[in-house]
């Protein structure tokens, strides 16, 4: 251990001196304002603590200023970029929140009342009611109780819904609550990631029964409201928008507080967001990402490239691919390369990718998972499990889960979020495995769909880009790499060794 | 509870079953053929690295193999199960009597039914995996993909697995019929039903047809003479659905006549999974010009 930490070290001071290929951009220039009228090159380089993202504007540079992704649209002076920034992977990470924070006291309109506050009737100065951004990186999402359908018609729900717990008083305030006029339920979010977006808008390939079609209950997806086109169905957490357009829509009333943007705006916005792509592709241990004999998975440029919604769970198509070159380098070999990157730490990332793959544990009591027909448990890997989209590693079903991350019994312990009691009617079917009475800080598709099943299900998430955007999980629960791998290993009785959640945080640092 | 109680909770019903197993072992199953139908917890077993579980469940002193129809839906812990089935012919499977089954997961929770048996070498699964599957040819074929890409990397990201398809429906065209069981309580169809429907429809969308969907629920009795009934909705629902599929894979409306039978069939002890279904028919009507 100690080694590696040394090496490390040493390698950051050598890499100081490196020239990069691409721009790299200073901290201080690294956050876009709202309307910056500055370049975004065609490549770029962020620094992060495990070395550097690069964003990759494959459509070539563009001026940012009034461009629809970049300009402040609405009231609150906010744009899309300030909660989906390059350096962060295009979303942002608590650090760089907490720096915006200081560099602006707080007036920053990342902060602005409506959903960067813990709840907008609370004193907007003070930094405790921007709690869970600064400290978890969430942001409110106001969501209607009980649901609406896509056409704007009431859903009757399946479950009555009760406030347990308030730590930011928004679910029971007068004006904001579930009693209130509008009758809201207040969840805390991640924002996810606008980038390598064409492997979540495409439609499935290789899948069963067919791409038309969800896996789990053999319903069709939905519909594209503009085309009548089926939608992948793998945006947002909770899947509320089917395409990038209604979702642009959505965004900007919401986060920007703005009116609905003019059809041109929106064109830009959509086509912004399907050409951007972002990865690591410099590790600070492990050396350039990039270069020949490293992973082919490795920064955008293999995004760009790479074919988008297939299946990767199959010997020669591995999630991520072959890493095979980084795994058989033996200490001779170690000791002649002794001026190159250390060789351990890139076999580490190897042996990590071989237990992403490969290591079985048994997958149990997931709801809207383990009920899909795969029984309970289900004996996988974490790649052949959930995350068996090539290239990003999300669920490519599309794939609602609770993983346990929203509800008891299995959450980490989160009293700074708001605790709901959902109980199921005596006709509905109760959630698989948490029965008719569940307590969640989130009831996730439950809260569009109204079904008891879907309680605490949300969607997984892209792989990609990770250093740049802790912390992890639509709740950000998981601080770091370790605490996430740390989750799966208590929630599925992993059993993990020190050098295995090791071996996984180093090759998740890479991706 | 932590996961270290539950999984010392676990041990605890794993020694205890297998101090039972030893007593049960001595009686012998019911001949080849015998309708066998009951409710009981499922049990998994652990059947070695690189390999899924397996199912059984134990009956009147007998141990019998959980294994469904393919997307039937596998069993779940947690859940207690209706099993109808007959006795089948073979070697255990999963270290139980094989059974000719169809089984169903219950709805509601029950905790009691949390037992996974480690893997103690006694069954042994096969690893799966694509190189297991398919003609030697196509084995072949993978294996020389597999040997190209570890000499070349960039292989490993260009996908390999064929899209999923079903065969084009070819003119001329007749009255065709499909029939989807469904498992207890449930609407959902398996992957070869719905590409069957989705041939089905092309044809509907093909010429000038009339498309009949009829739901139906059952009743099905268990071997110690009890009955489980369907909710009276789900002949309705399970019609429902394979209309709303039609209507959103662009089957006009006006094309479809919907109907379904509330009372429920079955609840002879035989084969009763055969009363939850729909049955659809596709009716190409002449064409008047
Ligand atoms: C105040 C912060 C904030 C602003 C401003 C913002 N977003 Fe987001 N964005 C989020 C959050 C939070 C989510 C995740 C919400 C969820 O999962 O329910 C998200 C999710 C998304 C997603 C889904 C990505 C995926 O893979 O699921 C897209 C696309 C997106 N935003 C685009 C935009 C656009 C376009 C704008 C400007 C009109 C915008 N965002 C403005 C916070 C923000």
């Amino acid at each position: 251990m100690i080694g590696i930490v040394k090496t490390a070290l040493l390698l950051l001071a050598a890499t100081l001196a490196l020239t990069a290929v691409a721009q790299t951009s200073r901290e201080a220039e690294s956050w876009w304002s709202p309307g910056d009228s500055r370049v975004l090159p065609a490549v770029v380089e962020y620094d992060n603590a495990f070395g550097k993202l690069r964003v990759l504007n494959a459509a070539g540079a563009i001026r940012a200023g009034e461009h629809a992704f970049f300009a402040p649209l609405g009231e609150n002076g906010r744009a899309c970029v300030t909660c989906h920034q390059p350096s962060d992977a295009m979303g942002l990470s608590v650090e760089t929140i907490n720096r915006r924070w200081r560099e602006t006291a707080g007036t920053d309109p990342l902060f602005a009342a409506i959903d960067g506050s813990d709840c907008p009737n609370l004193p907007q100065q003070e930094a405790a009611s921007h709690s869970l951004l600064l400290e978890r990186g969430l942001f409110r999402i106001p969501l209607p109780w009980p649901p609406r359908s896509s056409e704007g018609s009431v859903i009757d729900p399946e479950f009555t819904i009760e406030v347990v717990s308030d730590p930011a008083g928004c679910n029971t305030d007068p004006v904001y609550g579930l009693h209130s006029e509008n009758p809201t339920i207040s969840v805390y979010r991640r924002p996810r990631p606008v980038a390598n977006l064409k492997y979540i808008t495409e439609l499935s390939h290789g899948v069963s029964p067919h791409e038309y079609f969800y896996p789990n209950d053999k319903s069709l997806l939905p519909k594209d409201p503009d085309t009548g086109a089926f939608v992948a169905h793998r945006l947002m957490s909770d899947g509320r928008e089917p395409t990038l357009k209604t979702q642009a829509v959505s965004a900007a009333i919401g986060h920007l507080e703005s009116k609905r943007p003019t059809d041109e705006q929106l064109a830009e916005i959509v086509a912004f967001e399907s050409q951007i792509y972002a990865a690591q592709s410099f590790h600070n241990v492990a050396g350039p990402l990039t270069v020949a004999g490293t992973p082919p998975v490795l920064g955008p440029e293999a995004l760009r490239d790479g074919a988008p919604a297939r299946l990767g769970n199959n010997p020669i198509n591995r999630i991520f691919g072959s890493f095979a070159m980084w795994a058989g380098s033996t200490p001779v070999e170690q000791a002649s390369t002794a001026a190159g990157p250390p060789l351990e730490v890139q076999q580490s990332v190897a042996r990590g990718a071989d237990i992403f793959y490969l290591r079985r544990f048994m997958i149990r009591d997931v709801g809207d998972y383990n009920d899909k027909g795969l029984g309970n448990p289900f004996n996988r890997s974490c790649g052949s499990g959930c995350h068996n989209m090539q290239l990003i590693g999300m669920d490519l079903a599309p794939g609602y889960m609770d993983l346990g991350l929203n509800s008891l019994p299995w959450a980490n312990n989160r009293p700074d979020l708001p605790l709901f009691k959902v109980e199921c009617h005596a006709d509905a079917k109760p959630q698989s495995y948490l029965g008719r009475i569940i307590y969640t800080h989130d009831p996730g598709r439950a809260l569009i769909t109204g079904k008891c099943i879907d309680v605490g299900a949300t969607l997984t998430q892209q792989m990609r880009g990770l250093a740049a955007r802790a912390p992890y999980f639509a709740n950000g629960s998981a601080a770091n790499l370790r605490e996430l791998v740390d989750f799966y290993d208590r929630r599925f009785n992993i059993g993990y060794t020190e050098i295995e959640k090791q071996d996984l945080v180093n090759f998740l640092s890479t991706l | 509870m932590t996961a270290t109680d539950a999984t010392i909770q676990r041990s605890v019903l794993v020694a205890a079953l297998c101090v039972a197993g030893v007593v049960v072992s001595a009686s012998a199953a019911p001949p080849v053929g015998e309708p066998v139908n009951f409710v009981a917890c499922p049990i998994a077993r652990d059947t070695g690295p690189d390999t899924d579980v397996c199912f059984f469940a134990e009956y009147e002193g007998e141990r019998y193999a959980l294994r469904n129809p393919t997307d039937w839906g596998n069993p779940q812990l947690l859940h207690r199960v209706l099993v109808e089935a007959r006795v089948a012919d073979g070697a255990p499977v999963c270290g139980a009597t094989p059974l000719d089954a169809r089984i169903s997961i219950l709805p509601e929770v029950d905790a009691a039914c949390d037992t996974i048996i480690p893997f103690d070498g006694a069954v042994r699964g096969t690893p799966g995996g694509i190189f297991n599957r398919g003609t030697a040819e196509q084995r072949a074929a993978a294996r020389e993909l597999a040997r190209r890409a570890a000499a070349e990397p960039a292989l490993s990201l260009v996908p390999v697995m064929p899209e999923s398809s079903y065969p084009s429906p070819v003119p001329p065209f007749t009255t065709e019929t499909l029939t989807v069981y469904y498992p207890f309580g449930s609407d959902r169809a398996t992957d070869a039903d719905m590409l069957e429907l989705l041939r089905l429809t092309e044809i509907a969308n093909a010429i000038p047809a009339r498309v009949e969907v009829t739901g139906y629920r059952g009743a099905s009795r268990l071997s110690n003479g009890n009955t489980l009934s369907e909710r009276s909705e789900m002949a309705r629902q399970r019609a429902q659905k394979i209309v709303a599929i039609l209507h959103g894979l662009g089957v006009d409306p006006n094309q479809i006549e919907v109907d379904w039978v509330s009372t429920a069939g079955g609840n002879s002890g035989q084969d009763d999974w055969r009363s939850r279904r729909i049955e659809l028919r596709v009716i190409p009507l002449p064409v008047n010009d």
